[in-house]
Order: structure tokens, then sequence, then C-alpha cells
């Protein structure tokens, strides 16, 4: 081998022992075979796996749209005790898509806290605030109670007893004429200040505000 | 393990391996033996057990008490006691994530060559009780009876009396159960160690006139009972009452 | 074409063996019985010469396993075992299962149990096998954790196998809703909250997981695909590489067995 590589032999490659180097070749080349096989192939990968994520994420950033339901007539509801109500959460999907919400006349009494002054009815979530099994009112005692991991909320829907870390969520509700609707679900923090609805097992209190942000799927009205 | 450990470990194990026996027909003999016995408890287990469907899943159920499958009671069991709201993100993410890390890296901070259970007696320890709490949790977990209704067996002496005061017994345990009381207080298997103390030997601490002063005038947060219609009210003062 | 060599043959006993034929009998050309008898060999021996197959199933098989291996070292295989089961029976049940929130999930369980032939028997199969998956990876785990077995040079394989204890606990939780009855329901409820509680991505984890803010019309789709093709893919992968680890590692002997020095070595010291 005497012709004219011999002259140009790269003195980059084969002393280096750079594995499948071959005679002649310089770094540059060799590099830029090397930064080609990975743009190609990260390329190639990209251009299926980035749509499929994209896919599979978009629920994600989907707004759901606001619906108001009818749930009765304005005489169905008194001002001491709960009515349960079912509302329906996803529409096309039937029961799977339907929840259960107490719905209360407001009360001047008991519902002293300023944020529900504008509220003709008080509509709370039977969603327990802990993980999400469904608490039911118990009206002797007036407190709702979770039947997985005890939690106990008062009248108001605050907090009374285990593991909840906030109150019940509530709904939104305005009179149509003479019968009550009710509207999108929003949390609450222990001083009811109205969130956008958070899931739950996410405190609202403090730094948990932020800890759990809102996300775009569910904003506040 | 240093580099002497490990080239000591290889060679031992070089020479363990050269005496064994093939894998194939010795170990896989074993490993079908094994698979049949495995196909057996599953095939008996659907043959006598079943699979049983539940009621249709119905997301306005007020009354359902949801409950996961054995294998995750755990998981349930330490929901369930966590109680103060501050803590629950600890023990929804942060201590199944803890452990899951701790696994994952064990053999990278356990990294002593020795291998015999008895000489390593931390790891040893360690492991035995991770089980026994496991077990211990899915045990009560699996037994948290439901916070609306009493599984508390009838005492003998209101079956011996009968009559009024069975009849009595048995309506203040249902009138008990609807009432929410399980949500703070312990009665048998069933309802919430605390924030109430627990209820199981109320009748040996309180005469009738203390528990229904304190059931019309409780101390907070538990709410007055004055409301209940005096039949009820009666039944609860005495189903609690026999609760020695 | 050259001869290659052949496979060793069957360890057959001497009185089952077929005589060497005589001299001069059959004319050196082979009858139609005996070209059937070679049929076999020769496709054996067609595929080995192109895909050089028997080597690895020989590295496979005939590894030697070291001495006092017992009856825990078969948790692992059993494990495998308990999750082919399921792999075949979670196929069968997928061909009449209708992934539909709006009564058809349901419906076609309650078909399955009530009517089809066998359903009942075969979803209580799919139903305890994964109980049973469950317990022996446990026990698999716990054999590997007292036994030492995760230490040098096997720690990689410790990793990959909590990697399969995980997927198994996924594979739990997302077969779970598929029934769609009141148990399933409400325990995915509580599983994709109690992934909501992550400070910062728990609240688009929980989305992610359910297809959107609500329970929705996917989200049973969503888990069945995840129960059905992504985890059970990432799992037979990774029973792959722990096998082929365990095959290249060696299985590791009992913790008590000391190798002895060979007496013929120590004789050689003399």
């Amino acid at each position: 081998m005497s012709d004219k590589h011999a002259k140009h032999k790269s003195k980059y490659t084969a002393d280096r022992m750079i594995p499948g180097a071959f005679e002649g070749e310089t770094v540059t080349r060799r590099r830029f075979m090397t930064g080609t096989a990975h743009t190609a192939g990260g390329i190639a990968a990209a251009a299926f796996a980035l749509p499929a994520l994209g896919f599979a994420l978009g629920p994600i950033f989907k707004k759901t749209p606001h619906t108001w339901q009818t749930v009765g007539p304005a005489s169905s509801f008194s001002e001491d005790n709960y009515v349960p109500v079912v509302v329906t959460l996803t529409p096309g999907i039937g029961e799977a898509g339907t929840s259960t919400a107490y719905v209360r006349k407001f009360n001047p009494k008991i519902d002293t806290d300023p944020y529900d002054a504008s509220t003709p009815y008080i509509a709370i979530s039977s969603r327990c605030a802990h993980l999400g099994c469904p608490v039911r009112w118990v009206d002797a005692a007036e407190r709702f109670i979770c039947p997985c991991h005890g939690g106990v909320y008062d009248l108001l829907g605050k907090r009374v007893g285990g593991p909840p870390v906030r109150p019940l969520d509530r709904f939104y509700t305005r009179v149509e004429g003479e019968s009550v609707q009710i509207g999108p679900r929003f949390s609450v923090n222990s001083e009811l200040r109205r969130f956008s609805p958070r899931d739950p097992g996410e405190p609202l209190d403090g730094i948990g505000q932020y800890l759990y942000p809102s996300r775009p799927t569910e904003r506040k009205l | 393990m240093n580099q002497r450990e490990k080239e000591e470990y290889l060679r031992d194990y070089s020479i363990l391996k050269a005496q064994g026996k093939p894998f194939f027909p010795y170990a896989v003999a074993k490993d079908g033996a094994m698979a049949c016995v495995v196909m057996v408890v599953i095939i008996a287990m659907s043959l006598v057990l079943g699979a049983e469907l539940g009621p249709k899943a119905n997301p306005t159920t007020t009354t359902y008490v949801p409950r996961p499958e054995w294998y995750f009671f755990f998981l349930f069991e330490v929901l369930r006691v966590v109680k103060p709201p501050s803590l629950v993100p600890l023990a929804t993410i942060g201590v199944p994530t803890l452990g899951m890390i701790l696994l994952f890296l064990l053999p990278f901070y356990d990294r002593s060559p020795e291998r015999r259970p008895e000489r390593r007696p931390i790891a040893t320890i360690t492991g035995i009780a991770v089980i026994g709490a496991m077990a211990f949790l899915t045990y009560s977990g699996a037994n948290a009876g439901s916070p609306t209704a009493i599984e508390l067996k009838t005492p003998q002496t209101v079956l011996n009396a009968g009559g009024q005061t069975l009849a009595e017994y048995e309506a203040g345990k249902k009138v008990v159960a609807q009432s929410g009381c399980l949500a703070c207080h312990k009665i048998g298997e069933n309802g919430n160690d605390g924030p109430g103390p627990q209820l199981t030997n109320i009748g040996a601490r309180l005469e009738r006139q203390g528990i229904a002063r304190t059931l019309v005038n409780p101390t907070a947060p538990m709410p007055s009972f004055k409301n209940l219609p005096p039949k009820k009210f009666n039944a609860v003062v005495a189903f609690l009452t026999q609760l020695k | 074409m050259p001869r290659l060599p052949k496979l060793p043959a069957p360890p057959l006993p001497a009185a089952l063996q077929a005589p060497p034929p005589r001299p001069g009998e059959g004319n050196g050309k082979a009858g139609p019985l005996e070209q059937g008898k070679q049929a076999g060999i020769t496709v054996v021996d067609w595929v080995d010469e192109r895909t050089s197959l028997s080597g690895a199933g020989r590295w496979l098989l005939f590894r030697k396993v070291p001495k006092g291996t017992n009856w825990f070292y078969t948790l692992g295989s059993a494990t495998m075992f308990a999750f082919l089961s399921q792999a075949v029976t979670g196929v069968f049940l997928a061909m009449y299962y209708r992934p539909d929130p709006a009564g058809g999930a349901y419906e076609s369980i309650r078909h399955v149990t009530n009517e089809v032939f066998l359903g009942q028997f075969v979803r209580g199969m799919h139903k305890w096998g994964s109980s049973v998956m469950v317990i022996l990876i446990f026990l698999h785990m716990g054999r590997t954790f007292f036994f030492g077995a995760y230490k040098y040079p096997r720690e990689l394989n410790w990793v990959i196998g909590v990697v399969l204890l995980i997927l198994t606990m996924v594979m739990s939780f997302t077969g779970y809703l598929l029934p769609f009855d009141q148990r399933a329901y409400w325990a995915t409820i509580v599983g994709v909250n109690i992934n909501g509680t992550g400070p910062l991505v728990g609240p688009y984890l929980s989305d992610f997981l359910r297809g959107g803010g609500e329970f929705g019309a996917t989200t049973l789709s969503r888990f069945y695909a995840i129960h059905m093709l992504l985890i059970p893919g990432l799992l037979a992968a990774l029973i792959g590489f722990h096998l082929y680890l365990v095959a290249k590692l060696g299985t590791t002997a009992p913790p008590w067995s000391k190798a002895k020095e060979r007496p013929e070595l120590l004789e050689a010291e003399v």
C-alpha cells in the first residue's frame, strides 16, 4: 500500500486506536459521520415520539366547557338541611360521568362567610377532600362522613376530624326562574376562600395553593 | 466491596458453579414442578372463589364503602391512620416514594461483601421488621370496619334480658351506626379511633345519666344530639349503656 | 455444500437406538422411513445453519447451577410463569371486553362471567392469577434480599427487579378499573387522587391518567391501553433482560455454601 493514502495517513485516527477507524480517515470526517448518525436517529425517533406524546398529553391542556344544569325547583330545598341531587360532570358517558351534590338554601345565620354572601344556594360536592371517596350527609349528627379513611366535615363542609386537607368542594349555583341551577365546581380553603377546582388531597392553605397549581382543564368561572 | 473482595467472590463463585449441575434438566425440573403448583393454585382459586362482579359503578352513591384489593390494604391502612392533614401528602406520596428509592438503591448503600443473613443483622432485622409492618398493616386494613355499621356481638346479658331491653339495644345500635358517631369514635372494630374517645367500653366508664348529658351537651367539636326524636335518643342511650 | 458438524445425538438408551445399517444393505440409499426420520434433524440443522441459535440455547440450558440451590430458587421462574398465565388469559379476555364507560364495559364483563363458556373460570384465573403473581414477586424479592443475592455483581439485576415489581403493581392498579363495578370505580378514583397529591406535578399527572379534569369518556380506554399494551410490553422486555443477566452472571449460590478447593488441586500443590 504505497499509494497516495500513505502520505495522507492521519495522525489522529490510527494511532489513537479509535475503534473501526480506517486508514486515511480524519477526525473531522469521522466526527461529521458520528454527528450525522446521532442527529438522523434523533430526528427519526422524535418524528414519531413527539406527536404520540403530544397526542397522549393533549387532554391535560384542553379546557372543559362549563355548563349549568337544573337540579330542581327552588321549593325542594330547605335552609337547614341538605338534599342530595345528581349532577353530570362529564356528559355523554351516562351514569359514569355523574356525581352527587348536597344542596341547601343560603342561610344567613350559618353562612356568615363573606364569600358566600352572593350565593343563593349552597351546593357541596360529595367527593371527599382527602382522596375522593363518596361522603354521606348524616342528618342526626349534622356531619358529612367519609367511609374510606375517616374524614368528617361539619355543616359548612369544613373539616372536623380525620385526614382531609381542605373543606369539601362546592358548586356555583344560580336561580333561573323557579328552578335552581348548578354550575362548575370550585375548591375552598379552610377560610372558605374560593379557588379553581383542585383534585382531592391537595391542600389550599398557605403554600398549598402554589404546590398544587390550578390546571388548564379546570379553571375558575 | 473493594477490588480484592470482588475478585474473591468471583473466584469462589466460579468454583461453586463448576461443582454444580447443569440448569437443564436439574433446575428446570424443579422450576417445572413449581410452575405446576402455581397453576394448580390459580385454577383452584378460580374454581373455588370464582370471579365475583360487584354492582355496577355508580359515582352518585352515598352509601357505598370503598375498599381496595387486598394487596393495597397496607396503603389503605396508612391513609386511614395518618390523621393530621398536613401529613397527608407524606402518607400518599412521600413514604411510598421514599420506600421505592430505598429499595432501588439497596445494592448501592449495602455494599458489604457478607451474604449470610445471620451475619448481616441490620439488613435481616430491617427486612423482617418491614415484612412484619406490612403484614400488620394489611391485617388491620382488612379488618377495618365500615364507619356506617356496627359489627358488635350482642352481649349475653342483653340476650338473656330479651324483650324491651333487646329491642332497645338493637334499635340504638342502628341509630348509632346511622348517626355518624363512628366518624370520630371507635366501637369494636368499626369506626375511627379519634378524635373522640373509644366507645367500646363507654358503659363501664359513664352512668346512664352521664351518657345522656354528654349527648345533649357535648364538648366541641362533637355536635349535640338533642334534636333526635326521644325514642331514638333513648335507644342510643340504652345501647351505649350496655357497652361494657 | 460442505457438511456441517451435526448436533450431538440425544442420549437414548442403547436398546432404543437404531442399529447401524449393515454393509451392502439398502444400496446406500435411504428409504422413505429413514428420510422421514432425517427430516426433523435436517430442519433443525437448516435453521441452526442460518441462525446459530443452538449455541445460545446450549449456553442458556446447559450452564451450571451452583450446588445447594433449593426450592427458594424456583420463585423467580414461578413469577414468570404466573405472568405468562396472566398474558394468555388476558389476551382472551380482551377478545370479549369493551372499554366503554357508558355501560358496555360492565355489560361485557357480566357477559363473560355469566354467559360465555368457561368465562367465569378464565376471568377467575386472571383475577386470582394477579394475586398469586404479586405474592410470588414479593417472595422472590424476599429470597433475593435475605440471601444477599443483590450484591456484586448482580446490582443491576436487583434494580431491574424493583422496576418489575413496580410495573406489576401498576398492572394490578390499572387492571382494577376494567370490570367497572363499584370497587373498581372507587379504587381508581382514590388511586388517581393519590397520584394527584404529588406537589407541583401531581395535578397534571392525575389529569394525564384521567385524560381530562374529571373521570371522562376516555379514562377507561386509557387504563385499558396502559394495562394491555404499554405495561405488558415493558414487563416482557424487562423480564427478558432480567433472565439474560441471570444466565450471564449465574444463579447465586446459597450464602451458606462455601467454595472448597477440589482435592486434586490441593494435591497438585503438595
